[in-house]
């Protein structure tokens, strides 16, 4: 996403909740969504769908505790898009001014 | 189904201009249309079997979404699109920074306006209609709408991951530093809004390809492309933005409004669809400036030396994160004034609520911040028993000096001798009250009485601001410049995406390119996604950014003509080359005319210019964050009228530092048109909020300053160039509203003796109605206090 900030790492997670789990397909959206909260990179972008951005670190580490956190609930299905925001040219690099 | 045809608006023709020179004052091109109303802005946009889109919008600004049905919606005759978030093809939310809003709203609405669904139909008032058979199912929630509850911890988060948005903590020298002298004070600045001319509005074409055109104003032709792409989920290429007219933007147009909308719209119905916001929908449809509330704590010594400076800024960011973040870091890193302070400590905090959404405006966090520094100044000078412009002389920052954010202050850097310059302007002479002309009393000839309760008052203040995009942000913009002959004689084509928002941008383009290639006729192509981006027209940046891109175009260009010359005419000239005048020349010698040596073919150049490296704030708040500082000094001179608390700002006095000048109508517009959003917020401009809910959404009930209102600005600016920049030239847009609005309440302070610690200021304050009451006697036929609490003066 452009801006005036770039997440190095971003992730956008859809959570397909399952009919026939234990838990209502809205409990476990919602753990899924908990979960993504509590790391502190969590937004939401869609009905059942989050994005986590942030370091590479943080997202990666983040996308694990929203997976399990759907498995636990009983989803069965996480989609996944990770996007790593390429470095952007530097100044100075190779599209300096041509002074 | 095809579009049935391209817009029959008609293009303005892009006649060769003869704009000038650098330096010179040159008209702009759109000046005279605009007063005469016959600018084509973009809500004039029409085409042939267009639709037009209408937007549902939720009531509440906060409630739950059990369920959306638009059946009923869409059996209408002359309804061809009702959409839903269901019907986003790509990312459901967009966000310049952070992309959390909603394109359409599916389980929760977070402010009032908040788009829910989207209609195309064959007339407004059938879109309208439609719009009212969509039935949405809400539970209600209770708003957030204060800030400092949206921080505490108990209350329920508005985002997955809590109610702050961003926190920057400055921390400079001795944090816990203490001193002889102190004051310390909570300052608040209230809502204002952008109130540009032309609301909201645009057209989106599909290409019958999958692929859509929108015709659009906007600042930033690039970065709308990029988010409409994600959501569409299509390819940037096949989603083409050309810029139409705007009216005015102010940071109002930097993030999305109906763009998304008409796209989906215009692909979905497979007809062109404009889009054209009413005016209380645009105040729901653009972001405002953000309120801030602020705690300050000044130490100084006995001599009037600053030796710490302590703030906790909270900014109220709304419901979603628009450019919050940067508007965080800036007013964080300005929170201390253009002051030398060895020691500080700033926490800045901006918040998630359920008001609506803030972002970015002249000034981008520098305005709120330097009210508050400002008159902390003017209370400490007090204290001390100083003079409150010595006061600021004594510590203003030099070149040499560190921000309290660890980056130097570069040349030039002259806090001082702007001060200096606005305190040493002639004063304005003194009018008899008594007598007058009604219309020069405060409140003109509303005030009804004969001025005998007027006061006089005098009040200065000092700003600064970065300017451009800043804390590693890779900040550049792209210019070609094609030099070619026609009719035979040479013309220069200039293409950059650079919004021209109304600060005279392609007129400046067109001036450095006829200085840089010495030749009459300059064409400035519009402004579209064809070529790479130029960035935002916000922060002061497009002189700096475009201009140094279309120079270093230019300059490419030349290095081409000499090349061309060398291979024709050998190297031996006797001089330097140069182009004047259609020519090529050697010293005074001319050698051959451009209109011969492009016979058999013109030069085109593309290039991409950036400025100096920035880089993000560490831990501690310390970075070299910013590429260029401008800074402006004010004086106000206003008249209180004390019963009535009406106030006429008689006079502004200003000095700014602009490093080189290149219009100079165009800076005294800037300067003048600055002063003017200054004083709006000083006195009239803010957005009522109740309960999450817009109280003034219109201009009869949202307060403008108009031409009554508006002093005589009397200005110097300083030429002392920015070594890094080209020309010299340091941005000129924002400081001029900076400053303006504390030294207006600080003239006010002077008059009355109140402590004025909000803005925009209300005439209740003025009159001592709010806060302290004034005792008085029953008026006849009134019982009036009762007579003990009235004491002597019953």
């Amino acid at each position: 996403m452009p801006g005036y900030y770039r997440a190095e790492l971003s992730a956008e997670m859809k959570i397909t909740p399952s009919p026939g789990a234990e838990k209502s397909p809205t409990e476990q959206t919602e753990a899924a969504r908990e979960a993504a909260g509590d790391t502190g990179l969590a937004h939401e972008a869609g009905p059942e769908t989050v994005v986590l951005a942030g370091s590479r670190e943080e997202v990666l580490a983040a996308m694990s505790k929203v997976i399990e956190a759907s498995l636990d609930a009983g989803a069965r299905t996480v989609e996944i898009k990770v996007e790593a925001e390429g470095d952007a040219p530097r100044f100075g690099e190779e599209h300096a001014n041509r002074e | 189904m095809k579009a049935e045809s391209a817009p029959t608006r008609e293009r303005p023709k892009i006649l060769p201009s003869n704009p000038g020179k650098i330096g010179e004052s040159r008209p702009r091109a759109d000046g005279v249309p605009k007063v005469r109303g016959e600018f084509e802005y973009s809500s004039d946009l029409r085409v042939d079997g267009m639709l037009w889109g209408a937007t549902l919008r939720s009531p509440h600004p906060h409630a739950n979404i059990w369920s959306i049905d638009t059946a009923e919606a869409e059996d209408m005759p002359g309804v061809y699109s009702v959409l839903t978030h269901e019907d986003v093809p790509g990312r459901k939310v967009y966000g310049m920074e952070v992309p959390d809003q909603p394109v359409l709203a599916w389980e929760h609405v977070r402010y009032e306006g908040e788009p829910i669904a989207v209609v195309a139909a064959d007339h407004p008032e059938t879109a309208r209609r439609a719009l009212e058979k969509i039935a949405v199912d809400y539970e209600i929630l209770d708003p957030i709408t204060d800030p400092a509850e949206a921080l505490r911890e108990d209350t329920p988060k508005l985002h997955l991951s809590g109610n702050v948005l961003k926190e920057v903590h400055i921390k400079h020298g001795d944090v816990e530093a203490t001193a002889d002298v102190v004051v310390s004070g909570e300052y608040e600045v209230g809502m204002q809004d952008q109130a540009f001319l032309d609301p909201e509005s645009g057209m989106a074409v599909p290409d019958g390809r999958g692929g859509v055109d929108l015709f659009i104003s906007t600042q930033w032709l690039h970065i709308d492309r990029d988010q409409i792409a994600e959501s569409l989920d299509l390819p940037p290429e096949d989603v083409r933005l050309t810029l139409s007219g705007v009216g005015g933007a102010f940071g109002g147009r930097e993030d999305l409004s109906m763009q998304i909308h008409s796209c989906m719209l215009a692909l979905d119905a497979g007809r062109p669809v404009k889009m054209m916001y009413n005016r209380e929908e645009s105040f729901y449809g653009h972001v405002h400036r953000h309120p801030c509330k602020m705690e300050y704590e000044h130490g100084a010594d006995r001599e009037g030396n600053l030796v710490y400076v302590k703030a906790r800024l909270v900014f109220d960011g709304g419901a979603y994160a628009s450019s919050s973040n940067a508007v965080c870091l800036n007013a964080g890193t300005f929170a201390c004034g253009p002051y030398d302070v060895p020691n500080a400590r700033i926490d800045s905090y901006m918040l998630y609520t359920n008001n609506p959404p803030c972002g970015a405006m002249r000034g981008f966090g520098a305005v709120q911040v330097c009210f508050a520094h400002e008159t902390q100044m003017d209370k400490l000078a007090n204290k001390l028993g100083m003079n409150p412009v010595e006061l600021r002389l004594k510590n203003a920052m030099k070149p040499g000096d560190k921000f309290p954010f660890g980056q130097t202050v570069p040349e030039p850097a002259p806090v001082a001798e702007i001060l200096e310059r606005v305190e040493n302007m002639p004063m304005p002479e003194e009018e008899e009250i008594i007598g007058r002309d009604l219309r020069r009393l405060p409140g003109g000839v509303s005030n009804v009485t004969r001025g005998e309760g007027v006061k006089r008052g005098v009040g200065y203040a000092v700003g600064y601001k970065n300017i451009g995009f800043s804390a590693g942000f890779d900040d550049y913009s792209t210019a070609s410049i094609a030099l070619s002959v026609e009719d035979g004689e040479p013309i220069i084509y200039v293409h950059t995406a650079a919004a021209e928002v109304g600060q005279g941008g392609v007129t400046l383009q067109a001036q450095i390119s006829r200085t840089e290639l010495g030749v009459e006729n300059v064409a400035v192509l519009p402004a579209d996604t064809r070529i790479g981006s130029a960035g935002s027209t916000s922060a002061s940046r497009q002189s700096y950014v475009t201009g140094g891109a279309v120079k270093m175009a230019c300059e490419a260009v030349r290095g081409k003509v000499f090349e061309r010359v060398r291979e024709e005419f050998g190297d031996e000239f006797g001089g330097e080359l140069s182009m004047e005048d259609g020519s090529v020349l050697a010293g005074n010698r001319r050698i051959v005319a451009l209109a011969e040596l492009l016979e058999n073919g013109g030069i085109e150049e593309t290039v991409v210019y950036r400025h100096k490296p920035t880089y993000p704030l560490d831990e501690n708040g310390q970075g070299d964050a910013h590429f260029q500082f401008a800074f402006a000094a004010h004086r106000a001179v206003v008249e209180v009228d004390e019963e009535l608390g009406l106030v006429r700002v008689v006079e502004i006095a200003t000095a700014q530092d602009v490093g080189k000048v290149m219009n100079p109508q165009s800076l005294e517009g800037q300067i003048q048109g600055g002063v003017a959003q200054g004083l709006g917020l000083a006195l009239l401009e803010e957005i009522q909020m109740k309960d999450g809910k817009v109280q003034n959404a219109s201009f009869t009930d949202y307060l403008l300053p108009t031409i009554l209102d508006m002093p005589p600005v009397r200005m110097e600016v300083l030429e002392l160039a920015d070594p890094d920049s080209p020309y010299g030239l340091k941005g000129v847009g924002e400081p001029p509203t900076i400053s303006s609005t504390p030294a207006i309440v600080a003239a006010l302070r002077d008059a009355t003796g109140r402590e004025l610690n909000r803005v925009p200021i209300k005439p209740e304050q003025l009159a001592g109605i709010e806060g302290e009451p004034i005792r008085r006697a029953p008026q006849p036929g009134s019982r009036g206090p009762v007579a003990d609490d009235l004491g002597s003066e019953a």
